[in-house]
């Protein structure tokens, strides 16, 4: 199989220098805070630099290439790759995370959006730089440095569809616009500017400028790091914990259902199924959560709901944050909160694991077929937002449901040969496929992963990949006829 | 009247031979000359050529015709042939349609901006008819004047019947408000592919199996008539409905919000496009005349049966053998009028014909401000008009007794001031009334006269 390796390269000597570029934003908190890793950090931005240069001059070619399929795929797989391996540079070259496989699996949790982190003390391990640093590398991957990147620059626009496709969560992409460098464009718009408002209120109701801007931005990636132990908890001022949970929330919504909301297209947004099943959803659940909450600990109700809702949130829309330790309450809130982790949010959105619209998908079509044992020869379509879901789409999501749960069995069944007993196990393998966080059991909210043995952090980085690219584009990767084939 | 026909099809033929037998004047346009020579037996021009070529319009005399009514198959020929026939300069122009939005979405575009003056939906105007029948179950045939102050039904007299074996004068007493009216009687006869109509009389004498045919007042005369069929009027709820085609698809459609509707369609890729355009319906894949099929979709809970698949044959076999199972209402598609009289003796006694709904509609649009409306009804030799009575009108300021009204002939009602009324012998007529006459056709003549 030929694949068009000059272009494969190109574009991910590209993605290099956008990286490298972005480390250098860093400085100014670095300087602001006397912090000598500002020194490591242009170093670490340097070698970005001259390595995406030497990838990208050495392959330009002034004929455009028309992007195949399988290009797309391994350009998207390898990019995100190179990018979490040059990403952690900073990390090991300051010294604040010395170790190989912890600065990797903290890079790899920061691009994938996953949030889980292996720092026992993130205030006391990390300077300001590094922070910045990180929650950077959350806030690049929560909308695609792909998408970026086909927005931005010039030449994709051919092949940018192939490359959308691979990386942009959910079942198919609704292009907003004819043209995919339009749409890819107009998504950035909305996530950049929901970003600075978010940043403007949290920094209205008391956060640190410093706070602020991670916070800000870890929250419209649906990732989850934050610059405190105690993550949210730290914060405690509902304002801002409202606040957040309503950001989470609305970065967990399908981005081309806000565009239409800005649009004041609200019919679009009132017909949406998947939208509608989402909010009762958090209903909901916020509900059992605050009524078994309040039966244990009889505590303040506004502070019993907040928390509730605010967990709830974060652990659904896969961003991870916490405000408490949900597996300190009770069992039945830690399967609860574990089966949780199964779900995401909406497709379209920042948000990962399985998205609502798959399960209420395959949930109908489970009905349809509990009809047809009653009558064999009807035809029943499975109807989404008032539109007929083919059998391809259906066949598709089943495939991909099966090959997460299968993939996140034998994720448990490795990290379980590691060592880690089996609670942990099976909470950080959904945790990560999910790209939430926070497991259970040794993972918990008010646990990190540090306790996770080398291999087992190499396991969860490959799940974590697995999770946010959604299965297929690294899974397809790992075929053979991917290679093969013709 | 000067009238152009684009299509020679099932309902450009029926037209011409229709509006021929009117007196006007009708060329008649197809791609086909072999179709087109079936239009020898009638006395019409006929041109073998496109329908949107100027040519062949200019040829059929597109300047000085009254009226161009586009039929073919397509209805983007259809639309097409009457936007360049009114640029050429015909009067009036109709196009059959298919689709439903250029009705419904009137606002989004204005037809008659592209010279379209009028649009028939021949599936639509059946399933209208349809919808009405099911309402009044036991009625076979339906139609309504002036936005339903009068209504045309005809039932079906059972042999538990109150009329059955009496004469109209004996079941006078079972009209004590006159609100309704015996306009006609379709009897079987020996002849078994014509059946009698009978304009019925005083001494007349109802039997089993005819079809009494009335013209009631919308309150309380209604009720009363499918009374007296000796059928309980049951409320229809679950239908069945069999084929796929346009007609089945358009009816379906029309009545999903109303009912509980399965449909039965052979064809999987097609039964598959209904379920995936139509929701609230279960679309079944089989066949209509697999009986055991359909007694495992409970054919026989099913409050009626539809037949409306592209072939007459089938849906009239498929419709007996619903028949058979028990089923009350069954609607039989009749695309064969040859057939109408012969499958009403078999039993199907609801038949939907979209020639003919489709040519009543036409007809109304051609009559449209000069003398009458007119209506034929399937299987009955009569025709109903309707009449306006001016002041120059023989039967102004008149009774019927007055005036020489023939004895083939009926008045059904009159409408005025907005209001039906069934009338008697007393009646005066006045200025402005607009009366239903049912009437033997030869007879036709001499009732017009009575109103010029």
């Amino acid at each position: 199989m030929k694949f068009n390796i000059k272009v494969i390269v190109n574009i991910v000597g590209i993605l290099l220098i956008i990286n490298g570029i972005l480390m250098l934003t860093c400085l100014p908190f670095s300087f602001y805070n006397n912090e000598s890793s500002w020194f490591e950090i242009s170093l670490s931005s340097v070698i970005n630099l001259i390595v995406g240069c030497i990838l990208y001059v050495f392959t330009r070619t002034k004929t455009t290439t028309n992007l195949k399929k399988r290009d797309g795929y391994l350009i998207v797989t390898s990019s995100w790759f190179f990018l979490s391996l040059f990403g952690m540079l900073p990390y090991i070259l300051s010294n604040q995370i010395p170790d190989f496989t912890n600065a990797f699996f903290e890079s790899v949790s920061g691009y994938t959006t996953t949030g889980a982190t292996i720092l026992d003390d993130i205030d006391g391990t990390l300077d300001h730089g590094l922070m910045y640093w990180r929650s950077l590398t959350q806030y690049m991957g929560g909308m695609g440095i792909i998408v970026l990147a086909v927005a931005i620059l010039p030449f994709l626009g051919i092949g940018g569809m192939q490359l959308f496709v691979a990386e942009a969560p959910g079942i198919s992409p609704d292009k907003l616009r004819p043209r995919i460098k339009e749409t890819a464009k107009r998504l950035w718009l909305i996530y950049l500017s929901f970003t600075i408002i978010l940043f403007f209120i949290l920094y209205g109701e008391g956060m640190t400028f410093f706070d602020a801007v991670n916070h800000s931005m870890t929250t419209m990636a649906t990732g989850g790091f934050s610059t405190k132990n105690e993550s949210i908890g730290y914060f405690d001022s509902p304002v801002i914990q409202y606040t957040i949970a309503f950001f989470m929330a609305l970065s967990a919504t399908n981005f081309t259902l806000i565009y239409f909301g800005l649009k004041f297209e609200f019919r679009k947004i009132l017909q949406n199924e998947e939208f509608k099943f989402y909010l009762l959803f958090i209903i909901i659940l916020t509900s059992i959560v605050f009524f078994t909450l309040y039966n244990i600990d009889n505590n303040n109700i506004e502070k019993t709901f907040r928390t509730a809702l605010f967990n709830v949130v974060a652990i659904l829309t896969t961003t991870g944050y916490a405000s408490a330790d949900y597996t300190s309450w009770s069992t039945f809130m830690t399967v609860l909160f574990f089966l949780l982790m199964f779900f995401g949010a909406t497709a379209g959105s920042t948000s990962g694991g399985v998205k609502l619209i798959r399960h209420m998908i395959l949930l109908k079509n489970s009905f349809v077929e509990l009809k047809k044992q009653l009558h064999p020869s009807a035809i029943i379509p499975v109807r989404i937002n008032n539109t007929v879901v083919t059998r391809d789409v259906i066949l598709n999501i089943q495939a991909f449901i099966i090959l997460y749960i299968f993939l996140f069995s034998i994720g448990t069944v490795l990290l379980s040969l590691t060592g880690v007993d089996f609670i942990t196990a099976v909470g950080a393998s959904g945790s990560a496929i999910g790209n939430v966080g926070p497991g259970i059991g040794d993972v918990g909210p008010s646990e990190t992963y540090s306790s996770i043995p080398t291999t087992g952090k190499y396991i969860l980085c490959v799940l974590m990949f697995l999770g946010r690219l959604e299965l297929f584009t690294v899974l397809l990767i790992l075929t053979p006829f991917f290679w093969r084939d013709h | 009247m000067r009238i152009i026909i684009a299509g020679c099809g099932e309902m450009g033929f029926h037209l011409s031979k229709l509006l021929a037998k009117e007196e006007h004047d009708i060329v008649i346009i197809d791609k086909d000359s072999d179709i087109l020579s079936q239009t020898e037996i009638l006395d019409v021009i006929s041109i073998v050529g496109s329908a949107t070529s100027y040519k062949v319009l200019e040829q059929a005399n597109i300047k000085s015709s009254d009226l161009l009514i586009a039929v073919t198959e397509s209805e983007e020929t259809n639309m097409i042939c009457c936007t360049i026939g009114k640029h050429l300069g015909v009067k009036k122009t109709i196009a059959r349609i298919s689709n439903s939005d250029f009705i419904h979405r009137k606002d989004a575009f204005d037809l008659s901006s592209v010279g379209i003056d009028e649009v028939i939906f021949p599936e639509a105007l059946a399933a209208k008819e349809i919808r009405k029948l099911l309402k009044e179950s036991a009625a076979i045939t339906t139609f309504s004047f002036e936005g339903g102050v009068l209504e045309f039904i005809g039932i079906p007299i059972g042999k538990d019947s109150v009329l059955n074996g009496k004469s109209l004068k004996e079941t006078n007493y079972l009209n004590p408000d006159q609100n309704f009216t015996p306009v006609a009687i379709l009897r079987d006869e020996e002849d078994v592919v014509k059946n009698k109509t009978i304009i019925p009389r005083a001494d007349d004498i109802f039997e089993a199996s005819d079809h009494a045919y009335f013209v009631a007042q919308k309150d309380g005369g209604v009720d009363r008539v499918l009374a007296l069929s000796g059928k309980k009027q049951h409320q229809i709820k679950d239908l069945m409905i069999y084929g796929g085609g346009p007609m089945a698809f358009v009816t379906a459609k029309h009545l999903s919000k109303k009912y509980k509707i399965k449909l039965i369609e052979e064809d999987r890729k097609r039964a598959e496009e209904i379920a995936a355009a139509i929701p609230n319906i279960m679309v079944l894949n089989g066949s209509g005349t697999d009986l055991e099929f359909l007694m495992k979709e409970n054919l026989e809970y099913m409050d009626a049966f539809l037949s409306l698949t592209g072939e007459t044959e089938k849906n009239i076999l498929a419709a007996l053998a619903a028949k058979e199972t028990g089923i009350k209402k069954v609607i039989a598609l009749v695309g064969n009028m040859e057939y109408i009289p012969l499958s009403q003796n078999m039993g199907v006694d609801t038949l939907i014909n979209k020639k003919l709904i489709a040519a009543d509609f036409i007809s109304k649009h051609i009559k449209k401000g000069e003398l009458e409306d007119l209506h034929s009804i399937y299987g009955l030799d009569a025709d109903v008009i309707e009449l306006n009575v001016n002041e120059k009108s023989k039967i102004c300021n008149n009774t019927i007794k007055d005036v020489d009204f023939p004895k083939s002939a009926v008045i059904g009602g009159v409408i005025r001031n907005n209001r039906g009324v069934t009338v008697r012998g007393d009646f005066v007529f006045e200025n402005n009334d607009k009366v239903v006459v049912m009437c033997l056709q030869d007879s036709r003549k001499s009732v017009q006269t009575l109103f010029k």
